[in-house]
């Protein structure tokens, strides 16, 4: 017996490693979240013998359909539709299940980007299948099923999460936890265009849309020097002085949970499992007490350094230096020898 | 007049559980539970609504009974009503498992918008938001950070990775509130008093939703746990220096310059 809403599958006709593919802002390039996933799907599909599968909807996006295949996709489905130039999670998320319900892939990927983390659980929801949000990494078991690992609570422990009588099995995926494959323009592939019904917008309509103009700063998750500051900080203009040191180590600034709770600094700023991951060659960690969730975001940085008055701090655990120390003093320390030796030209 | 229900979990607060270095388990002990934050700031949103324009709160959580104080601090905040959905049947859901359970409990409430928070500490999968819109085949929105009516229609504000949008939603809609965009606001005491004299809080068992057993709980749930290991720990070198601060500062910029980490900006 099976829940009634659970319309009947046949497990053996699903094949396939699908990712949705989304163009970024300007629509000239697919997202780099999504080529991440690609290679990631390309990795798994190997590990089964099958096909990448790429499922690109939106306006305009044909020109675009070669480009999943120099990533690792096999097959580019495209939906290149006017009635997709707006973005409205029901519609989009109709048509991939639409896509995906005529190809009847195995497993299907989606990014998590603000964007996919509001989609992926709706088309789930439409295959009444599960989903696994933000898996960090994929494998086949024993039983040839696809198992997608994912931190639970709080990045002390990986859940292996199996799917084993619904597909297709379902996950998202944070940017930057794969990285993004090589391009190799020497990659064949074949490009379907696919007609879907494209349900009109029902009780939502888009009334107005800025663009974000893009900062000069660096995002974090790209940055090679991150300086960042944790709940001993202790106030905003705390935050000012981790700036000052940033500047001089040509990097950014960024900050635990509990600094981003505390309004500190901003959530886009914000590193750990309920934040980014970071993989810069530097990370210093002031005044972070080092919980794992923190911890789970950095575990790809080349070396961590900690600052931290409280010696048990678990950090230190986590750090390659550690300095025992209140921030106030060991920071403007720092910033006053760098400045020494950037005064003298020491270093270039 | 807006009928508004929220969703919200009862969750430990994984925030701050750290692992035992010795035995490298979990320590559990201690760690209370709480409403999940980004829920507070669901409440919020719905208690501001009602401000504005009147209407009615109705929080609802799937839990069990230990959720009540979580309830009960909703209500001090100014909810109407609150409703905890408990049933042994419903234990161990994935989100499809028990987002069905949430859409079938709002499916017998008379509403006009329903509100989750963006996701949860413990978790942290937002997906129910847009699991229960599927189910209840609502228009939805995620990561508001304003809402208000305009002609009986509801305007909403959301700001994504690069863009700022207003949207217009028909009721009824489903929206779920950006984490860190509101302030919940405190308990009162004449809200809890009202709590200890009225009780506004029911609880519907799966005797009162009559739900199929194959739809809830473990069965109902498609996902299942296969394994669970323990993050394994980068090593590190773990040097550490304690000292006067320009000391300390000389011995690590040392270090990174052996290294060299030292690319003055």
């Amino acid at each position: 017996m099976v829940c009634k809403e659970w319309p009947e599958i046949n497990l053996e006709e699903y094949e396939g490693v699908w990712v949705a593919a989304f163009a970024d802002n300007e629509g000239k390039e697919i997202e780099e979240a999504s080529l991440q996933l690609i290679g990631a799907a390309r990795e798994l599909a190997d590990k089964l013998n099958t096909y990448v599968g790429v499922a690109l909807i939106g306006s305009g996006v044909r020109e675009l359909a070669e480009k999943p295949i120099y990533y690792g996709a096999d097959r580019v489905y495209v939906v290149d539709d006017e009635r997709l130039s707006v973005y409205y999670p029901t519609v989009w998320g109709k048509v991939l299940y639409e896509l995906a319900s005529k190809y009847k892939p195995e497993v299907f990927l989606i990014p998590a980007t603000l964007r996919g983390r509001e989609l992926a659980p709706y088309v789930a929801n439409s295959f009444r299948t599960g989903i696994t949000a933000d898996l960090t990494s994929m494998d086949v078991d024993e039983r040839g099923d696809v198992v997608l690992i994912r931190p639970p609570f709080g990045g002390f422990m990986l859940a292996h999460i199996v799917t084993r009588n619904r597909r297709p099995v379902m996950g998202s995926v944070r940017p930057n936890i794969f990285p993004t494959p090589e391009r190799d323009e020497s990659r064949h592939g074949e490009i379907y265009e696919e007609r879907v019904e494209i349900p009109p917008p029902r009780g939502i309509r888009l009334l107005g849309r800025e663009p974000i103009m893009k900062k000069e700063e660096i995002p974090i998750e790209k940055a090679e020097v991150i300086v960042a500051g944790g709940k001993g900080i202790g106030s905003k203009e705390g935050f000012e002085l981790l700036k000052r040191l940033a500047d001089l180590l040509g990097g950014v600034i960024a900050g635990s949970s509990k600094a981003v709770d505390a309004g500190w600094i901003g959530h886009d700023m914000q590193v750990g499992q309920t934040g980014k991951a970071v993989k810069p060659n530097l990370y210093i960690a002031v005044a972070i007490s080092g919980a794992a969730q923190h911890v789970f975001g950095i575990r790809e940085a080349k070396r961590v350094v900690a600052i931290n008055i409280d010696p048990d701090a678990p950090i230190f655990e986590h750090a390659d230096y550690g300095i025992v120390g209140d921030y106030r003093e060991v920071v403007p320390a720092l910033i006053e020898l760098l400045e020494e030796m950037k005064g003298k030209g020491k270093i270039e | 007049m807006l009928k508004v229900v929220v969703g919200i979990k009862w969750v430990p607060n994984t925030t701050s559980v750290n692992i035992d270095p010795n035995t490298g388990t979990l320590i559990r002990e201690g760690i209370p539970s709480v409403v999940n934050p980004h829920d507070l700031e669901a409440v919020e949103m719905a208690l501001r609504l009602k401000d504005e324009y009147g209407g009615k709160v109705t929080v609802i959580t799937m839990s069990p009974p230990s959720a009540i104080a979580g309830l009960e601090h909703v209500l001090g905040m100014g909810a109407d009503e609150a409703i905890l959905v408990s049933d042994r049947a419903f234990a161990g859901a994935d989100t499809l498992a028990t987002s069905y359970v949430l859409a079938k409990v709002i499916d017998r409430l008379d509403y006009d918008l329903i509100i989750f928070g963006q996701e949860t500490i413990d978790s942290s999968t937002a997906h129910i938001g847009a699991q229960v819109a599927s189910w209840l085949d609502l228009p939805y929105v995620y990561y508001v950070t304003h809402a208000e009516l305009r002609g009986g229609k509801l305007v909403v504000r959301r700001s994504l990775e690069d863009a700022h949008e207003t949207y217009e939603l028909d009721l009824p809609a489903l929206i779920s509130v950006a984490m860190h965009s509101l302030n919940p606001r405190r308990v009162r005491v004449s809200n809890k008093l009202r709590v200890k004299l009225e009780n506004p809080i029911k609880t519907w068992s799966n005797e009162v939703l009559g739900l199929d057993p194959e739809c809830i709980g473990l069965r109902g749930s498609p996902t299942a746990l296969s394994k669970i290991e323990m993050v394994p720990k980068v090593p590190r070198k773990n040097e550490v220096f304690r000292g006067e601060a320009r000391e300390a500062a000389k011995w690590l910029l040392e270090k990174l310059k052996e290294e060299g980490l030292l690319e003055l900006g």
